[in-house]
């Protein structure tokens, strides 16, 4: 339960969390004025009416004599009349001797301790019959010749009059903790949207922008916005290069479509001005071959196109590297041995399982061992290896030089302007592996022979 | 069908019959606590009940307590029985103390609703003592501030204090017509006036005691006037009706401070006295009114006290009773306002506030009443008494101290009721503590 307010509070705007939090304290603050006043006017109107009590007791106590064997008393009636204001308050006293007997009065009344800095005149809150009573007693010494006997003259009154004060002072500063509240907090509510004007000013700006526009936005705000804005310019810098290297792969892979399809209607055109049939089969033997280099071209666009959609939810799943190079090796082996490429595989006895998206893996080999058919290779091994789990093809090809691998990584690049390839096949390798999380590397399978070093491609995958 | 008995159950004795009016005794003194208990055994015997039952098969009942003659009395129950027929009204008329005495007996379980006493200090010290409770009404937020307290205690009349004299004196001297032109024929013609102004008794009747302590409180002079009166050999009663009688039978020619209430009725029968509201000042007192914490009833008690304050009851107080009203809405003779407007502001209504609580305090009415005796027996020269004056003539010992019980608060540990002696003396004269309206409106 305790926990949902802050959660429900998450939810609330900016403004308004400023305010609550300004708020809290400021309620607690007049909280504690409303105490402090209450207490105060008390204090006060106590303080106030005590002076009553004080000087109708010494009213009284000036009245005391000593007379033949006891205490004398002529009791002025003005200082009862002094005890009774506006507030009509019902009226006590009693005088009391040395030894604390009861002298005269109206009603008795209790003693009180003696007072710690010797003060003449003590006050209390007594309750008597069910009557809330301040009591003020006076300890007085006769001022006499002969005698200096002690006496104690107490007087009471019912509350009704200082709680009329108290309430009235409370009322009066009831009022100005009020007028100060309400100022304090239209000056909060101020206070709150004049912060949090750089923060509309940046939400309005953002919505106004064209939103085919990736330029860096160029606001002056606070400091505390300052970092919003630069990583919000950042982000806009990273579509901006995204944008252009999407625009680039399009203007490449259109142009490579392109060749082909031209190609296709050169030949066709070409075919068609003659009459032997013979000549129409080699026209469409080569057209069948460029049309299969097309279809291929764009399956491969296609797929490079879903990996690097960053939306497409990966499904991972428990795969056996073993199986799916034993897969690729049946697919392919019957074509590469037609066209002269000996195809071979090394894998361990057991099975080598990661979590991994079957298909990109077998497009990743599919792709692997083509490149290398295409590029002049003979020989061609497929090797799985455990711990780290790696899959590796090797070939005896011309290689990469080692200063074009990196470029080698990106789409439309062509080590070499023979051969087959479309340019695209380690790009998209590169794509699943960074899918993947393995590493990539590439390097020569035997630095030592000059002329054709041959390729080493290895997928080393983190372990799981 | 209506059906209104009165029964007495009792019929009082007229005071006067108790013995001969009371000059000043000092043997008195020594009998005082038996007295006052003597005095609480009367009251008791005294009370009267005025029973007004209603027809109503569900009926309320309502207990009132008051100090007011039946006569005076009745035309408001009768009144308030029309208006609520469906309350069965019992009304005790009780003398002050006595009232005030079963007040406290009952303090745990009330028996009476509303109590309605002239003893203004009595009625406050049980209001401030938390037995009332307050009314929240109409009639009573609107009613005069001057006249109640806490909304708890409402005073309903207005009786000022005024001077009586014969109309022969005329033929001697002027009548005084204020507190100063007494004091000035006291002390031209002292021995022409000697033995015939007349007086209360400050400490024999609490209702003199409470003018006494007001007079001195309103002008210092007032000791001058108590010193002349004391040479004079001014006469000293206990109740009005007796200095009222003694001025209609030619004993006294100036009475002073009477309750103007009885003294209207009575001067009205009988021409050859007149009455004056000193124009200096006048005393007012008021009956206080009071709704009991714990009463059995109430409902009632509450319709009761609002009637009284309403403009019907205040204008049945003008009209058939010789009380004044009180509420502003009320005008015409037999008023405060009238009183008011023939007087200005000389009136002085006893306020009412905690000073009341003054006038009970035991070491108080001693130091008042020595002083007072001092002055008339022109002893201290009508000097404010000293401690050590005080001391050598002894006041502690010799004064009288009123009913324990209803000068002392109640929370106080005093000798209750039921343990006072019910014994007393009661041939030894008229001693009456508080008693301004055990007099009878008419003779």
């Amino acid at each position: 339960m305790s926990l949902a307010w802050p959660i429900r509070l998450s939810h609330l705007s900016l403004y308004r969390r400023l305010t609550v939090w300004l708020l809290l304290p400021l309620a607690l603050l007049v909280a504690i004025m409303l105490i402090d006043a209450r207490i105060g006017a008390r204090d006060a109107a106590d303080r106030a009416f005590d002076r009553l009590l004080d000087a109708a007791s010494l009213a009284i106590a000036e009245q005391v004599r000593w007379q033949q064997n006891g205490l004398w008393l002529d009791l002025p009636a003005s200082a009862l009349e002094m005890l009774a204001t506006d507030a009509e308050e019902r009226v006590f006293y009693a005088l009391y001797d040395a030894e604390g007997h009861y002298v005269t009065g109206n009603r008795p009344l209790p003693a009180l301790p003696p007072a710690a800095d010797g003060a003449r005149m003590r006050y209390a809150d007594r309750e008597s019959d069910a009557m809330p009573l301040r009591l003020g007693v006076r300890r007085a010494r006769l001022a006499g010749w002969d005698r200096s006997d002690r006496f104690e003259v107490r007087v009471a009154q019912t509350p009704e009059g200082r709680e009329a004060l108290a309430a009235q002072l409370f009322r009066a500063s009831l009022l100005n903790v009020l007028v100060i509240a309400a100022l304090a907090l239209i000056g909060v509510m101020l206070a709150a949207r004049f912060a949090l004007e750089p923060l509309t000013q940046l939400r309005r700006a953002i919505r106004e922008r064209d939103p085919r526009t990736l330029a860096p936005l160029t606001l002056t705000l606070p400091r505390e916005l300052v970092e919003l804005r630069e990583a919000l310019n950042e982000l806009l810098a990273r579509m901006r290069r995204v944008k252009a290297n999407q625009e680039r792969f399009i203007g490449d892979a259109s142009h490579q479509l392109r060749t082909p399809l031209a190609g296709l209607s050169a030949r066709a055109e070409l075919a068609l001005r003659q009459s032997d049939p013979e000549r129409w089969r080699e026209a469409l033997v080569t057209m069948n071959d460029t049309a299969s280099r097309a279809s291929r071209l764009a399956g491969q666009l296609l797929s490079l196109t879903r990996l690097n959609d960053p939306e497409a939810a990966l499904e991972r799943e428990r795969v056996d590297l073993v199986a799916i190079a034993r897969a690729c090796v049946r697919d392919t082996f019957s074509r590469l041995h037609r066209g002269g490429v000996d195809l071979g595989i090394e894998a361990p006895d057991q099975e080598v399982v990661i979590s991994a998206t079957a298909w990109q893996l077998e497009e990743a080999l599919a792709n692997l061992v083509d490149n290398a058919a295409s590029y002049g290779a003979t020989q061609v091994t497929l090797r799985v290896e455990t711990t780290p789990a790696r899959l590796i093809v090797e070939d005896d090809g011309p290689g990469i030089p080692e200063s074009e691998r990196l470029l080698a990584l990106r789409p439309f690049h062509r080590g070499q302007e023979t051969g087959s390839g479309t340019g695209l096949g380690l790009a998209i390798v590169d794509s699943i592996s960074r899918a993947h999380g393995a590493r990539l590397t590439l390097h020569a399978t035997c630095p030592n022979r000059r002329e054709r070093p041959g390729l080493c491609v290895v997928l080393a995958f983190a372990d799981d | 069908m209506r059906r209104s008995r009165l029964c007495r159950r009792l019929r009082r004795r007229p005071l006067s019959s108790y013995g001969a009016r009371s000059t000043y005794r000092p043997r008195l003194w020594r009998h005082a606590g038996l007295l006052a208990a003597s005095l609480l055994w009367l009251g008791t015997a005294r009370a009267e009940t005025l029973r007004l039952e209603s027809a109503v098969a569900d009926a309320r009942p309502l207990v009132i307590y008051g100090v007011l003659d039946l006569p005076q009395m009745h035309p408001l129950l009768v009144d308030f029985h029309r208006r609520n027929p469906d309350i069965d009204i019992v009304y005790r008329n009780l003398q002050t103390i006595d009232l005030h005495a079963r007040v406290l007996q009952q303090r745990a379980v009330p028996q009476a609703d509303v109590l309605m006493s002239p003893a203004m200090p009595w009625q406050f010290q049980l209001a401030n003592a938390g037995l009332s409770t307050p009314l929240e009404t109409t009639s009573a937020n609107a009613w005069p501030t001057w006249a109640r307290w806490r909304q708890e205690l409402f005073g309903v009349t207005f009786e000022p204090i005024v001077m009586v004299y014969r109309r022969d004196l005329a033929a001697r001297m002027a009548p005084p017509r204020s507190h100063v032109e007494l004091l000035q024929r006291l002390q031209a013609a002292p021995d022409q006036l000697r033995g015939r102004v007349v007086t209360y008794d400050p400490r024999l009747s609490g209702a003199g005691y409470t003018y006494a302590i007001e007079d001195a409180r309103i002008s210092a002079r007032y000791w001058d006037l108590v010193q002349a009166l004391g040479r004079s050999e001014a006469a000293l009663e206990a109740t009005t009706s007796a200095m009222l009688e003694g001025l209609s039978e030619g004993r006294y020619w100036i009475g002073y401070n009477l309750i103007g209430s009885y003294a209207q009725t009575y001067v009205a029968n009988h021409p050859e006295l007149e009455m004056v509201v000193p124009q200096d000042y006048a005393l007012a007192l008021q009956r206080l009114v009071m709704m009991l914490r714990d009463a059995p009833h109430p409902d009632t008690a509450e319709r009761f006290v609002d009637y009284l304050l309403g403009e019907p009851a205040q204008r049945l107080l003008a009209t058939q009773t010789s009380l004044g009203a009180v509420h502003p809405g009320v005008t015409g003779t037999g008023t405060a306002s009238a009183l008011r407007d023939a007087v200005g502001e000389a009136i002085r209504p006893v306020r009412i506030g905690p000073g009341l609580l003054a006038t009970l305090d035991t070491l108080k009415r001693q130091a008042l009443l020595a002083q007072w005796q001092q002055a008339f027996e022109g002893r201290a020269g009508g000097s404010r008494l000293s401690p050590d004056t005080a001391s050598n003539a002894g006041p502690a010992n010799n004064l009288p101290a009123l009913e324990p019980a209803s000068i002392e608060s109640p929370l106080i540990a005093s000798p209750s009721i039921e343990s006072l002696p019910r014994e007393g003396h009661p041939s030894e004269g008229p001693l009456s503590l508080f008693d301004p309206t055990q007099e009878p409106a008419s003779p």
